[in-house]
């Protein structure tokens, strides 16, 4: 038998992959960001309660899983190569061709984008959230997100343009 | 009053009360600058729920949803999850009638239908056209018998605008009562289609075209009462 846990955690697990999608570099990135999050969930199961929301608190692990994972990826960066020269070592041809035909404009406007706006972005036009719901998430005031959120919009709006 | 990009952006994700809404209604009704400003992030956001809504189509990697069913490692397909709107959702097995292999996801005018007789192309965007057209304006899901063109749920966007979901033989989307008629910003395109009389489910389809219109509507779908009385109003 599974438990409650176990099954809303299931039928969250596509809108999960949806928002990892939308935060990490590639599709492979967001499925190992994804495994980190339902891992770190079933440790931290003790903290849920029953009859709150699942998906606040599993977008919430992810936000921070992914802001912990980039910070290091860039001190790494910093200290070792540019990013750009270290982001293909180790992929074999096809790999590098695959990403490139997935890496749509979106998805490269949405990388382009500061971290503090793509999580913004990612929770409200992505997951569809309130703004009060991304904010409690993210921790941050109301004010905070909504000028983040306008940022992030004209950002993608400018990036897309030049892209069309 | 002036209105700023920070009250388009919440007019355009529905976060505004109701007399600020009629604010910016009002100002964007005089200045065609506005409108067009709007109009960008009212796009911005099908886009965006358009180009990641597919991943919930997916099927979850085994080892994923292994972690959370240990006893059952083999298992990769996991049922959708409930969505609260899906008790006014009618039980339209004619959206489901989708052609097998879905290709091609577009937004806003960037696929090119050459000879279809349902679709037109006009100053750069998809229109309806010919029996897709009579369907939108007719057509009502409750009441949809030996149609070829099915109709799924009909609610207002962002924008205020009737959109309708629908899907025909080798189309399915999302059509909004626009200025150009039923302009469709969301259309998926149905590359092959299974032989013989009956369509395999694709049941992807469905989910795709209602992950876009999760991210386009405001409030719920119609029931069936409010699509007659809008089909009474033309849908204006």
């Amino acid at each position: 038998m599974t438990s409650i846990f176990e099954e809303q955690m299931l039928a969250l697990l596509p809108k999960l992959r949806r928002l990892a999608r939308s935060l990490a570099r590639d599709a492979a990135d967001a499925d190992d960001l994804c495994q980190q999050a339902v891992e770190r969930a079933l440790k931290a199961r003790a903290q849920w309660q029953e009859g709150t929301r699942l998906d606040a608190w599993m977008y919430r692990i992810m936000r921070n899983l992914w802001i912990d994972e980039t910070r290091a990826r860039t001190r790494r960066a910093i200290t070792f190569v540019p990013e750009e020269d270290g982001v293909n070592v180790g992929d074999d041809g096809e790999t590098a061709a695959e990403n490139h035909v997935a890496a749509g404009e979106i998805d490269r406007a949405m990388s382009s984008l500061p971290d503090e706006q793509r999580e913004v972005i990612a929770l409200v036009l992505v997951e569809g959230l309130a703004y009060r719901e991304a904010a409690d998430i993210l921790d941050i005031p109301i004010g905070t997100l909504t000028s983040r959120l306008v940022r992030g919009r004209q950002a993608l709006l400018r990036k897309l343009e030049a892209a069309a | 009053m002036t209105i700023d990009e920070e009250m388009l952006v919440a007019y355009a994700d529905d976060e505004l009360d109701e007399l600020t809404r009629a604010r910016v209604e009002r100002a964007v009704a005089e200045s065609p600058a506005l409108r067009v400003r709007l109009e960008l992030h009212q796009n911005l956001r099908t886009r965006i729920a358009a180009h990641y809504g597919p991943v919930t189509d997916e099927p979850v990697p085994a080892h994923l949803a292994a972690l959370l069913r240990p006893e059952k490692p083999e298992a990769t397909v996991i049922p959708f999850p409930a969505r609260a709107k899906s008790s006014r959702i009618p039980a339209w097995s004619g959206f489901a009638a989708v052609a097998a292999s879905l290709a091609v996801g577009m937004v806003a005018g960037q696929m090119v239908l050459p000879g279809n007789k349902n679709v037109a192309e006009h100053r750069g965007i998809l229109v309806a056209r010919g029996p897709l057209a009579d369907a939108l304006d007719e057509q009502l899901a409750s009441n949809q018998a030996g149609a070829s063109i099915r109709i799924g749920i009909s609610f207002r966007n962002t924008a205020g605008e009737f959109c309708r979901t629908y899907n025909t033989q080798a189309l399915s989307g999302i059509a909004c009562k626009g200025e150009l008629g039923w302009q469709l910003p969301v259309t998926k395109s149905a590359q092959t289609r299974s032989a013989g009389k009956t369509y395999r489910q694709a049941g992807s389809a469905d989910e795709w075209i209602m992950t876009a219109a999760a991210g386009m509507m405001r409030g719920e779908p119609l029931d069936a009462l409010e699509e007659k009385t809008a089909r009474e109003k033309h849908w204006q």
